[in-house]
């Protein structure tokens, strides 16, 4: 009796989460009321297991070493199996899409299980091209792991939305997502720049397709600058790499495009400072950074609203994430030098000037991007400064930044499928008639500015008062810190300005007349962003423990590659391999081939992997 | 009951929930189901809400004030909660993590009373106020969610949750001044009242910032420890700097030498100033101060009720508790205290300025908050937090009440004329006491309370503010009045002398002036004859007048309106005793000490307690004045006197009718400049930026290619012709001899080693001493010659080349060995193993220390 009792009233919680979601809706759409029921029970697992100081599983969970490998290439086997199914029959190319996105989704949460202390997770390492030292390394961290659900939580919602939207050539739509997919994770998980590389081009090619077949009047020319401005940064990057692999060689006699091995290298100031260029340059343009910014509005304008989902939650985060990884964790110095500059750019070029240049846009798509600007400068501006918040709270502002303005675009694509229209000029009073609408998109705006309680806040706050206490902007972090919290202000006068514009005042406009409301789908699809706003906003928590202390990790190590930079006189053109240092951060070191007899093999690089999953 | 038990005290509260998450849970319901639940429903779940908040409220305090005495007082019960986040100190020493709990002290426990009390009042009157809005479900929902936020806000235990109501009430106050967002004067009221809040918030942010750096708290009991870290001097005007020499030139160039000095020597606040600016500045955001005051009166827009809970009795006093919660950081900077001040004193009679020409009776009101905002920053700036409190709670009754007349005044006029700007225009009104009695009875108690009768409540707060504004003085906070810099100690500003005389004649100038407009209102309004008979009111369809001389008489509105009323009537004439000051009968002084405490550097001056009684007679002599010139004015000479006024000075009247156009000097300056700036970044943005990076570039582009095309003809008779040139260049080039040797350099040994380019036929010979002559005369076949060279030793080799045809051709080399190893301008370092280099300093902080590969020294881009 006491343990179903038991059982029972752990139910009661859920039950009740099922029946609140259920009851929300006012439509009789039943599969609306199961779908929010269910979202309810979910959203209460996930904050209920997530909880800090929750008992995970009282044995240390073993980790599941092919789990990437799965989450990474379901999509794209399905991609191939996508190849072989007719053309003709739409609905099912759909739904089998659909599925195996979520399925992926569903694999990915597993990620969770593992409590994500310092060190490499699910980590997987096979021999690819030995002759190059090049190895097929995936693994995630406290910092790649919350990309990686952000990922797979966006693509399902971008995939509803396009299926929504998108008449024709859905084949070719549905396999330009899947392989999109695996490229964006695959970016997120690699540790081999290799294999890094590989997945950075690999999702160009589907985005420039989703951009140039389905996008707008404009799209051919929005598609090729795309190409043009990631493609300039990204062949510089891989200059870098070769360089950088070529100097490993020389200086610890073999060759290796290991990111863990790489990142030893301490290079001379001059060729630090080229190849942090190159890196740097490839993720300003993805941020995007200014100057480089200037594909996103075209890009964002013309690409249709699925595209702008996955380019705005995901693409851009690839940016900062690299940003973080490899300029940070490889060329320290470099990093180092210009932090305070980088922080002056990002909030005057970014933070600012991508708010007033959003004020004063009509088209809402343009101004939704040119506040990506101004997000993402915040994102950028707590990598500069460094501290545990700032970096804490620029990753979490790159989820946030996720779900919010991917709902905001959501949200546009709702109005544009009904008005084919993104003039806010067409706009007016919409309230009135939308009132679901509005009410949603008011929520959303609000967590775009971040008010206390959303996500928003959150992120900002952190990252704002980390930059106030920062050390590396030096005597600059409070003018700075000051200078940037004026975006806040910004934020507020151009999302608000829009929304009155469009939702309040008098309906002036007759074809705006008789506009239905959201339909089932269109809720059903908003429906996790909305939650995941209060959630966030509420228990940040349960995102930040499972990040902090890889995030202790990067900035030790970025003082550490700081100090080997400041080391090295400014003559020198000598590379010098920096000391292991050994530890969760080194496990799986690339060793020298030549002083192992044999080979690493699949089976081995499988062995050696329990005893360290819960290591410490 | 036995209060010291356990579970009630003080480790978590729980009652506090009940508090807060009522109103949250009827938000919610009514935001979500009231439309399905109907009015009723609606009305139940917002009215329970509030009202089991109240009840818990009241529990509360009277549990607080039970447990106040005894041996063990208890002061203060809290909730922990749950973290919310975590922050670093400066350098990422010290975690400063942030719970999101609450916590109940007398402060804030007579505060959320106040909240919760009033608004319960508000929501019943409410219920029939708005009972046929179609929306009616939806403004039951943001009032709750209103009191939720007001009630995070003061219960908060730390900033950032503060700062959560803070921005909560904000965004309530948005919705539901924009309620009627269908005219969008309405919703452009509530932008702006968001975005000048958010100014507010700005200050707010950088407060919060400028805490975690030089005192590493957030929460207010961490505050309060550690405040006295705050009395350093903190650079914010460098006078080394760039941008110092800049401004300092023009006044070189005109020979101000003091000016230009003084731009070049560094500037110093306390950072006890900078935080108390900021933290001002979010009240003066949020209690609508100059200069942010411009939101309130258009928040009129709202439904009354909204104006009466949110715009006059709750959320603008927000700011007058943040600074009686900092007060521990407030006292430590007199110059944030005098600011304070004189910002509050000055509003006072600036708004008071605006109320004179005002003739719609809520905007009356409106600049009447304002005004009495300003005299509770007076109070709490010249460090009488009590007094200052005591007016946010006497305010609260007597403007709730006289909020709520006006609307009962408004929804009778409205059920005559249908239009909001003529049913809230005094000129139509007059003689309205014998329609409404109930309203006016209660009117007329708050209005005696707020120009100050005696014995009435505000009486007793505006006195007590008014005397100890001239007796207290804000001392320094460190006993020697300077603190030591980088460069010598610099003096702490004190308020000099005269400014207390200054802020009590401005208190009793704006008591005038209230009693003054005041008395208009109350005559305007309740007095003469009813001038709405005929009314001329702009329809909205035709330009006509529509004139309306018949309709239902005015008539007393029902009993759910008039009962708040007659509580807060009877609040506005007798909550002086709670604090009579004058009486010595101060329980509500006892019962804040604890929130409090005692500030060393706030002193009164020496016989003040002669004082106390002398002065009685500003306050009273501004009301006699101002209530019996007013109805002089208005009464006796009906209006004529002011009419005259007008007359003779239309330009004054309108100027000031208008609010002396502030709005319109904020619209043409600082919005005109930054949209000026937005303007000039989106060209910047398209032409400059897009321009270059695409254009320009694809330009240089295209003309390559274009220019490049023009060689591919497709003629085999050009591209003969080209192939003809290019062997005639290549044979010339062959055809010419060429010096050129490449240098192998070891400065290590100082052996240089030169070897000539090869080509066909040549002959060399070299010249490696220095001396001018060719070691060999002829021609040799020696590609490559060796040198030595000593330390410092420089010297010229030359090599000389002959080809077949006899040419020559001859080139020097010059060599220079240096004198020791070239080292780096940073580097003082002898040893310069670059392997040693990469060490760290301290080995045994870091860890495993292996060397796992073998570490070579290269050379980049020369592989070995």
């Amino acid at each position: 009796m006491t343990s179903l009792g038991k059982a029972l009233i752990d139910f009661v919680p859920y039950i009740m989460a099922f029946t609140v979601g259920a009851l929300i809706p006012s439509r009789k759409s039943r599969f609306e009321r199961f779908t929010l029921g269910v979202i309810g029970v979910l959203l209460l697992a996930f904050v209920r297991g997530l909880w800090p100081g929750v008992q995970q599983s009282s044995a240390p969970a073993q980790e599941w070493p092919h789990l990437l490998n799965v989450v990474v290439f379901l999509p794209m086997v399905a991609a191939v199996v996508l190849l072989l199914l007719p053309r003709q029959s739409a609905g099912f190319l759909k739904a089998f899409t659909l599925g195996v996105l979520l399925v992926d989704f569903a694999v990915s949460l597993l990620l969770l299980r593992a409590p994500m202390d310092v060190g490499w997770h699910f980590q997987y390492i096979a021999p690819w091209l030995p002759r190059f030292g090049i190895r097929y390394h995936v693994a995630v961290d406290g910092i790649s792991f919350w990309m990686v659900l952000l990922t797979t939580f966006t693509t399902p919602i971008a995939a509803i939305v396009a299926f929504g939207s998108i008449k024709e050539r859905i084949k070719d739509l549905c396999f330009a997502l899947l392989l999109l997919h695996t490229g964006m994770l695959g970016a997120f998980v690699a540790l081999d720049l290799f294999l890094f590389y590989v997945f950075w081009e690999l999702m160009l090619i589907p985005m420039i397709i989703l951009i140039g077949v389905w996008g707008g009047v404009e799209r051919i020319k929005a598609a090729y600058k795309f190409f043009l401005f990631t493609m300039a940064g990204s062949v510089l990057m891989l200059a870098a790499i070769l360089y950088l692999v070529i100097t490993h060689k020389q200086i610890a006699g073999y060759y290796t495009f290991d990111y863990l091995a790489l990142r030893h290298v301490n290079l001379s100031h001059t060729a630090a400072w080229l190849c942090f260029g190159a890196f740097a340059l490839a993720f300003a343009v993805k941020v995007p950074m200014f100057p480089l910014h200037t594909w996103l509005p075209d890009a964002h304008v013309q690409a249709p609203t699925s595209g702008s989902i996955i380019l705005a939650a995901v693409l851009l985060k690839l940016g900062s994430y690299g940003y973080l990884r490899y300029c940070m964790g490889m060329f320290g110095g470099p990093a180092w030098a210009v932090g305070a500059n980088l922080a002056g750019l990002v909030i005057v070029a970014g933070i600012l000037y991508g708010a007033l240049v959003a004020w004063r846009q009509d088209d809402i798509k343009k101004l939704v991007a040119y506040s990506s600007v101004a997000h993402m400068g915040f994102v950028m501006l707590g990598f500069a400064a460094a501290t545990q918040a700032s970096v804490q709270g620029a990753l979490l502002q790159m989820v946030n930044h996720g779900i919010s303005t991917g709902a905001l675009f959501l949200l546009v694509g709702v109005i544009y499928d009904r008005r084919h229209t993104r003039s806010v000029q067409e706009f007016g009073g919409l309230a009135s008639v939308m009132p679901i609408y509005a009410a949603i998109f008011v929520v959303v705006t609000l967590s775009s500015i971040g008010v206390p309680g959303t996500n928003g806040f959150v992120g900002e706050f952190m990252v704002l008062l980390g930059t106030f206490a920062s050390q590396s902007l030096g005597s600059f972090a409070t003018i700075q810190a000051t200078l940037a919290t004026v975006g806040v202000i910004l934020a507020a006068l151009y999302m608000l300005s829009m929304v009155q514009r469009m939702f309040f005042g008098p309906l002036s406009n007759n074809a705006n007349r008789s506009l239905p409301d959201l339909t089932v789908r269109e809720t059903v699809v908003l429906a996790p962003a909305i939650i995941l706003i209060f959630v966030i906003g509420l228990f940040p928590s349960i995102f930040l423990d499972r990040s902090s202390q890889s995030v202790t990790a990067v900035i030790e190590q970025y003082k550490d590659a700081r100090r080997a930079y400041q080391d090295m006189p400014d003559d020198s053109n000598r590379a010098v391999l920096l000391p292991r240092r050994g530890g969760p951060l080194e496990q799986g070191y690339p060793e020298d081939p030549s002083a192992i007899p044999e080979l690493p093999t699949v089976a081995s690089a499988v062995e050696a992997k329990p005893n360290s999953a819960g290591g410490q | 009951m036995d209060i010291t038990s356990p579970p009630l005290l003080p480790g978590n509260y729980a009652p506090i929930l009940v508090i807060i998450i009522m109103p949250l849970l009827g938000a919610i319901v009514n935001g979500i189901f009231g439309k399905r639940l109907g009015r009723s429903a609606v009305t139940l779940m917002a009215l329970a809400a509030i009202g089991v908040s109240f009840i818990a409220c009241v529990f509360t305090v009277w549990l607080l004030i039970a447990s106040s005495h005894g041996p063990a007082p208890v002061t203060r019960l809290k909730w922990d909660g749950w973290e919310w986040l975590r922050l670093s100190g400066i350098n990422d020493i010290g975690d400063i993590p942030i719970t999101f709990g609450f916590f109940v002290d007398a402060l804030n426990g007579v505060m959320s009373l106040i909240v919760t009390g009033v608004g319960f009042l508000i929501h019943l009157y409410s219920t029939k106020y708005m009972q046929d809005d179609p929306s009616y479900h939806r403004f039951f929902s943001y009032m709750n969610l209103f009191i939720f936020s007001m009630l995070v806000l003061i219960l908060g235990n730390g900033l950032p949750v503060l700062f959560v109501g803070w921005e909560g009430v904000g965004l309530c106050s948005y919705l539901l001044i924009g309620f009627w967002f269908k005219e969008s004067a309405n919703a452009a009221a509530g932008t702006k009242a968001f975005i000048v809040n958010r100014i507010g918030d700005f200050g707010l942010l950088v407060a919060m910032g400028l805490l975690v750096r030089y005192v590493g708290a957030l929460d207010f009991t961490g505050i309060q420890t550690g405040a006295a870290q705050l009395v350093t001097p903190v650079e914010i005007w460098s006078g080394t700097s760039a941008l110092a020499y800049v401004a300092a030139r023009p006044f070189e160039i005109l020979g101000i030498t003091g000016a230009a000095h003084w731009l070049l020597s560094p500037g110093y606040a306390t950072a006890a100033t900078l935080v108390g600016l900021a933290l001002f500045l979010g009240c003066a955001g949020k209690s609508a101060q100059i200069p942010l005051y411009v939101w309130l009166p258009d928040a009129m827009a709202g439904p009354t009720p909204v104006s009466a809970l949110i715009h006059a009795a709750t959320m603008v006093t927000a700011g007058i508790y943040l600074v009686c919660r900092m007060a521990p950081v407030f006292v430590l900077s007199p110059f944030a205290m005098f600011i304070v001040a004189i910002v509050g004193a000055v509003t006072a009679v600036f708004a008071a300025t605006i109320a004179f020409a005002q003739r719609d009776i809520k905007k009356v009101l409106a600049y009447s908050t304002v005004s009495q905002l300003g005299y509770m920053f007076l109070g709490v700036g010249v460090g009488a937090f009590t007094a200052g409190f005591f007016h946010v709670v006497t305010h609260a009754f007597f403007k709730a009440c006289l909020f709520l007349g006006a609307g009962s005044v408004i929804h009778a006029m409205h059920a005559r004329i249908h239009d909001t700007n003529a049913a809230q225009d005094m000129s139509n009104m007059g003689g309205l006491r014998r329609y409404l009695p109930i309203t006016f009875i209660t009117f007329a108690a708050s209005w005696a309370a707020i120009v100050g009768v005696p014995f009435t409540s505000g009486f007793f707060s505006k006195d007590e503010i008014l005397f100890q504004s001239f007796t207290l003085s804000v001392a320094s906070p460190v006993a020697s009045g300077t603190l030591e810099t980088a460069t010598g100690p610099i003096s702490i500003f004190v308020s000099p002398p005269w400014v207390s005389s200054v802020l009590l004649s401005l208190g009793t100038l704006g008591a005038v002036m209230t009693a003054f407009y005041m008395t208009r209102l109350i005559v305007g309004i309740f007095f003469g004859r009813f001038r709405g008979w005929a009314i001329a009111a702009k329809s909205a369809h035709s330009s006509e007048p529509e004139v309306h001389s018949s309709g239902p008489a005015p008539h007393e509105s029902p009993w759910a309106m008039t009962l708040p009323l007659v509580i807060l009537g009877t609040l506005a004439l007798g909550a002086g005793v709670f604090n009579a000051a004058v009486f010595h009968y101060t329980p509500l002084e006892h019962f804040l000490a604890s929130s409090f405490g005692k500030f060393e550097n706030i002193k009164p001056r020496p016989n003040s307690e002669q004082l106390e009684h002398v002065l009685l007679l500003p306050g009273i002599f501004a009301f006699v004045l101002g209530t019996a010139w007013a109805s002089w004015v208005y009464l006796v000479a009906k209006g004529q006197p002011a009419r005259r006024f007008v007359e003779r000075n239309p330009a004054l009247y309108q100027l000031v009718y208008e609010k002396w156009r502030i709005d319109e000097l904020y619209r043409e300056t600082i919005v005109g400049t930054l949209e000026l700036i937005a303007d000039i970044c989106v060209w910047f943005d398209k032409w400059i930026v897009d321009g270059i990076l695409s254009r320009v570039t694809s330009f240089v582009i295209a003309l390559l290619g274009s220019s490049v095309r023009l060689f591919q003809t497709g003629r085999v008779q050009t591209y003969a012709a080209f192939i003809v040139l290019g062997l005639g260049g290549i044979s010339w080039f062959m055809m010419t001899p060429h010096a050129e040797a490449a240098i192998a350099t070891d400065h290590e040994t100082g052996k240089y080693k030169l070897s000539a380019e090869p080509g066909i036929g040549y002959g060399y010979r070299w010249d490696s001493n220095g001396d001018g002559q060719f070691e060999t005369p002829s021609f040799g076949d020696q590609l490559s010659i060796d040198v030595e060279l000593a330390r410092t030793e420089r010297r010229t080799v030359t090599l000389q080349v002959r080809d077949i045809f006899g040419r020559e051709a001859t080139r020097k080399f010059k060599l220079e060995r240096p004198a020791e190893e070239q080292l780096g301008p940073r580097n003082t370092r002898t040893n310069n193993n670059p392997d040693a280099a990469a060490q760290p300093k301290d080995p045994s902080a870091r860890g495993q220390n292996e060397l796992n590969a073998p570490s070579h020294a290269i050379q980049p881009g020369q592989p070995q």
